[in-house]
């Protein structure tokens, strides 16, 4: 039996600075390929239903976070990148950063810190920066992950909310699996919200719109993305492994849902649960359903009463439907793959949960 | 009033201090915060290496304070600090003044508060408990689960806030590995149909008889010792926790369901310490703990004056060190006070 | 007769290797919680032990090994360590320092970084992107699932119903990025060692690629090195006492 008020300690120790208006938004490439959805949410939360100032450069780019992580991109080279944002935000007369991606987020937190310790490398991207684009640029005064920004504004997002993260049907808080990814706080705890050991970021959500987070024994483990040992063919037995070992670990909880502040564990919680099924037929959830896997944005926009289908969750493998009747959200089955205009596209077949 | 010494501490290092500068012949009077002497010394029960029971130490101690010019004034802390001439004017929590010529800082120890180490679950595991937790059951001859059964599969784990910097505590606290087996051996002879483990890092038996201990737990008693910090505790479905760590001499990853597990926390300069080396402007080491001026030949010594140390105030010590130690700071002090005259 | 530079000095010249390195005492909190050492003949206190030992013929050994590939980079170890160590940054180092010499290509999950450039470094360069939709080609990725096949034969659709931008100018997910700003991205990777870098993999892995008698083409993945280093997995990197 776990006891809350230790957790709660925990997370009072971990409270970060979060900006409260005027971002930067830097975009995910995973985020934005896998889940379209969900950015231009987040930005309609902040924009439309917040009244905040979130401003998109186009001129942006990939961080080469990935690039990066699986080794093909070096230290200098990606410090000079990320230099080159914070000089787009200098000149738009931005001083907060809202990060899409968690690997970002880690590699944003990283760098700044790096360039503390060692003064040098600062210097060194400065000239980088300045002799391959003339550009100059200053230290960002606030560095959030989108996920956090949600978390600050959860209670505004409570008070109006259409729907609570509870069994309509049993009355019970639904029982959700929170997963962080690994960048978020295992490098630097205090830049994560609660810290690494019990973050808070999503729990917080979780608890601020009547949902049960649920504890397991791999709670903490990486969800496997691996970077080169998913990107290359040959090493993705590793990337499923230690996925289905997390799904293995939760199932006896039995979750209603799995929700997740990375776009890269996103896609893999989502589309391993496909790969076991076909694979080993094996699944996760009860009574042989897999379990839906959604991004913070696909909730909040869920509780704030939005049209599933106009989220993306439809784009899924693992098809949201039976969350969606234990949240009572209205499923218009016709509305699912009709285009913005109301035109019917084909239906997509073999698909999980339906 | 007026006495020759102050001790701040009336645990086991200001009491026999305090005794034998009183025996010496001198006035002495020692501030102790807490209603209860005894210090730390209270909250254990079987004492390594010999196992005697902690009360009869106190016993000791307690004769050792018996003086008439030994004045012990429980319930009482230091406010303030002034120095005047050579001597020492101290306003005490009760609106007493104090004059003194010489004052021995003996403030003891402060347990790491395991509840630090996040990743270990203690205050939210449940049968996650603290060295200091299972002495109390020893000493109410109850070892149990919350749920009131009998652990079968006991772990003792290792560097609890010591050789840690992510606890914020480099040192090796020196007296947690003895205390690791000492305790397994107890609940071995408490829990016969129990199995205990012991994660480490390094067996660090480096007092007399330790080593002797270590053997007889692995010979007797059957105790078994694995060579691996634990990195982290969860709880699995069944309630049961999980420790993860390498068994670095199999060199490869271990996962393992436990009934209860044993923090070895480690020892911290305590935070009334703390607060008497600000009021004396006294200087403090990285590790937090008093800095004595010489680490060989001047441990009782501090950088101000007419001030010396007793005991685990300057470093992790064992009860045996830490009456001679403060027997050592009696000799200190009776021989400044000689030569101030 | 191979010269035998000092590895561990060139190592020390990584910013990852010296904020990765201090010194470890084998305590293994790092193995205890690292996912590659569950499913991989892996281990990463054993990495850092030898590379601390400065012996020039282990570091050697170990950067033409499968084993370095192994680690999935999601620095678990970090957050662990009571030295402050981080094993995965001596990983990247020891990686860096694997390609920059050329030793990546003596082992079979070394050789896979040509892959990685041809995938997400060219995408980079192609798209502003490490990765995007239309870059995610479903038969190098079965395990996206029939919702992936879907998506592609109806991005358009998909896209503008979500709020996508796909390939538009301006802002919006998936925009299509300016190309002064794929110029910029360009010239900081050739000011920075970035292109070199690129060019080294390239370079390298076309030699190994003679070596092996295998086709290689200059550009794309339409060619046998490329699927080789993909796909093949000689089945002999597990840790066979995982459960």
């Amino acid at each position: 039996m776990m006891k809350n008020e230790g957790k709660k300690r925990i997370w009072s120790d971990y409270q970060k600075e979060i900006a409260d208006d005027h971002f930067f938004y830097v975009r995910s490439c995973i985020r934005q390929s896998f889940f379209p959805g969900s950015e231009q949410f987040f930005l309609n939360l902040m924009r439309k239903v917040l009244g905040k100032d979130v401003y998109e450069d186009p001129a942006h780019t990939t961080c080469t976070g990935i690039g990066y992580h699986s080794d093909i991109v070096p230290a200098a080279t990606i410090m000079t990148v990320v230099a080159r944002h914070f000089a787009l935000m200098k000149e738009a007369g931005y001083k907060n950063l809202a990060v899409s991606c968690v690997t970002s987020f880690g590699l944003y937190t990283e760098i700044l810190e790096t360039w503390k310790h060692f003064p040098a490398e600062l210097e060194k991207t400065r000239e980088y920066l300045f002799k391959a684009t003339g550009r100059e640029f200053d230290i960002p005064e606030n560095v959030a992950h989108a996920s956090d920004i949600v978390y600050s504004f959860r209670d505004q997002i409570a008070a109006k909310a259409k729907i609570k993260l509870v069994n309509s049907i049993t009355g019970e808080p639904l029982k959700i699996v929170e997963h962080i990814g690994c960048h978020y706080s295992k490098m630097f705890p205090k830049s994560g919200i609660g810290g690494a050991e019990f973050p808070h970021v999503l729990s917080g959500m979780i608890d601020a719109w009547g949902g049960e987070v649920i504890d397991y024994p791999e709670r903490r483990h990486c969800c496997g993305f691996g970077f080169r040992q998913y990107l290359v063919q040959a090493n993705r037995g590793y990337s499923l492994s230690n996925t289905v070992k997390k799904f293995n670990s939760m199932k006896p909880y039995k979750p209603d849902m799995i929700l997740a502040n990375c776009p890269g564990c996103t896609m893999f919680m989502d589309k391993w649960q496909y790969t076991a099924k076909e694979l080993e037929g094996i699944t996760f959830g009860e009574k042989g359903e897999s379990i839906p896997v959604l991004t913070y944005e696909e909730l909040a926009g869920l509780v704030l009463g939005m049209n599933p289908w106009d989220l993306g969750l439809q784009y899924h493998m693992v098809q949201s439907e039976p969350l969606l009747r234990k949240l009572g959200v209205e499923i218009n089955a016709s509305d699912k793959y009709k285009t913005k205009d109301g035109k019917q596209m084909p239906v997509p077949q073999n698909l999980i949960n339906v | 009033m007026n006495t020759d010494v102050v001790v701040i501490g009336g645990g086991a290092a200001g009491m026999e201090a305090a005794g034998r500068i009183a025996q010496a012949g001198y006035s002495v009077s020692v501030l102790e915060k807490k209603s209860e002497t005894g210090g730390n010394l209270a909250n254990w029960y079987q004492l390594f290496p010999d196992r005697k029971d902690s009360r009869e130490v106190l016993g000791y101690l307690n004769n050792v304070v018996r003086n008439e010019k030994l004045k012990m004034l429980t319930g009482t802390s230091v406010k303030s600090v002034d120095r005047q001439k050579g001597v020492y004017r101290i306003k005490t929590s009760s609106g007493e003044i104090i004059d003194t010529e010489a004052i021995v800082v003996a403030t003891g120890f402060d347990l790491f508060k395991s509840e630090r180490k996040e990743e270990y679950g203690y205050g939210i595991y449940e049968n996650v408990y603290s060295s200091a937790d299972l002495e109390k059951m020893f000493r109410a001859a109850e070892v149990k689960l919350k749920n009131g059964t009998l652990p079968q599969k006991i772990g003792m784990v290792h560097c609890v806030g010591s050789r840690d910097e992510k606890s914020g505590n480099i040192y090796c606290s020196k007296l947690c590995c003895v205390t690791a087996v000492k305790q397994a051996i107890e609940l071995r002879e408490m829990l016969p149909a129990s199995k205990v483990f012991c994660f480490y890092m390094d067996m660090r038996m480096g007092g007399a008889h330790y080593e002797e201990l270590y053997l007889e737990a692995q010979e007797k008693h059957s105790v078994n010792f694995i060579r691996g910090k634990v990195s982290e505790v969860g709880e699995a479905h069944n309630g049961k926790l999980i420790v993860k760590v390498e068994d670095t001499l199999a060199g490869r990853p271990l996962r393992m369901e436990l009934d209860m597990l044993v923090l070895m926390a480690g020892m911290e300069m305590s935070g009334g310490g703390k607060e008497i080396s600000e009021l004396l402007d006294l200087d403090t080491g990285d590790n937090r703990f008093f800095k004595s001026t010489d680490n060989h030949f001047g441990s009782n010594m501090s950088n101000s004056e007419g001030v010396f140390y007793a005991g685990t105030c300057i470093a992790p010590m064992s009860i045996p060190e830490t009456i001679s130690h403060a027997r050592a700071a009696a000799v200190d002090v009776i021989q400044y006070l000689k030569s101030a005259k | 007769m191979e010269k035998q530079e000092n590895l561990y000095e060139i190592l020390m010249d990584d910013i990852r290797f010296e904020e990765g390195l201090k010194a470890c005492m084998n305590c293994g909190v790092c193995t205890a919680i690292c996912p590659a050492a569950e499913f991989y003949d892996y281990d990463p206190r054993k990495i850092v032990d030898t590379v601390q030992r400065r012996d020039n013929e282990e570091i050697n050994n170990l950067l033409k090994s499968d084993t370095i590939w192994y680690c999935g980079e999601c620095m678990s170890c970090k957050t662990r360590c009571p030295r402050g160590n981080t094993p995965g940054f001596v990983i990247m180092a020891l990686r860096t320092l694997s390609q920059k010499l050329g030793y990546f290509t003596e082992s079979e999950k070394g050789r896979q970084q040509f892959a990685i450039k041809r995938t997400v470094g060219d995408n980079i360069f192609k798209y502003g992107y490490c990765a995007a939709t239309y870059a995610v080609n479903p038969d190098l990725h079965p395990e996206q699932g029939p919702v992936w096949e879907y998506i592609l034969e109806n991005t358009d659709e998909v896209f503008e119903r979500l709020g996508g931008q796909l390939n538009g100018t301006g802002t919006g997910p998936l925009r299509k990025i300016p190309k002064e700003a794929l110029d910029e991205i360009k010239k900081i990777f050739d000011v920075t060692g970035g292109t070199e870098f690129f060019e080294l993999i390239e370079e390298h892995s076309k030699r190994k690629a003679a070596e092996m008698g295998l086709q290689f083409e200059s550009k794309g993945i339409d060619n046998e090195y490329f699927n080789e280093v993909f796909t093949c997995n000689s089945g002999n990197h597990n840790n066979l006492e995982s459960d």
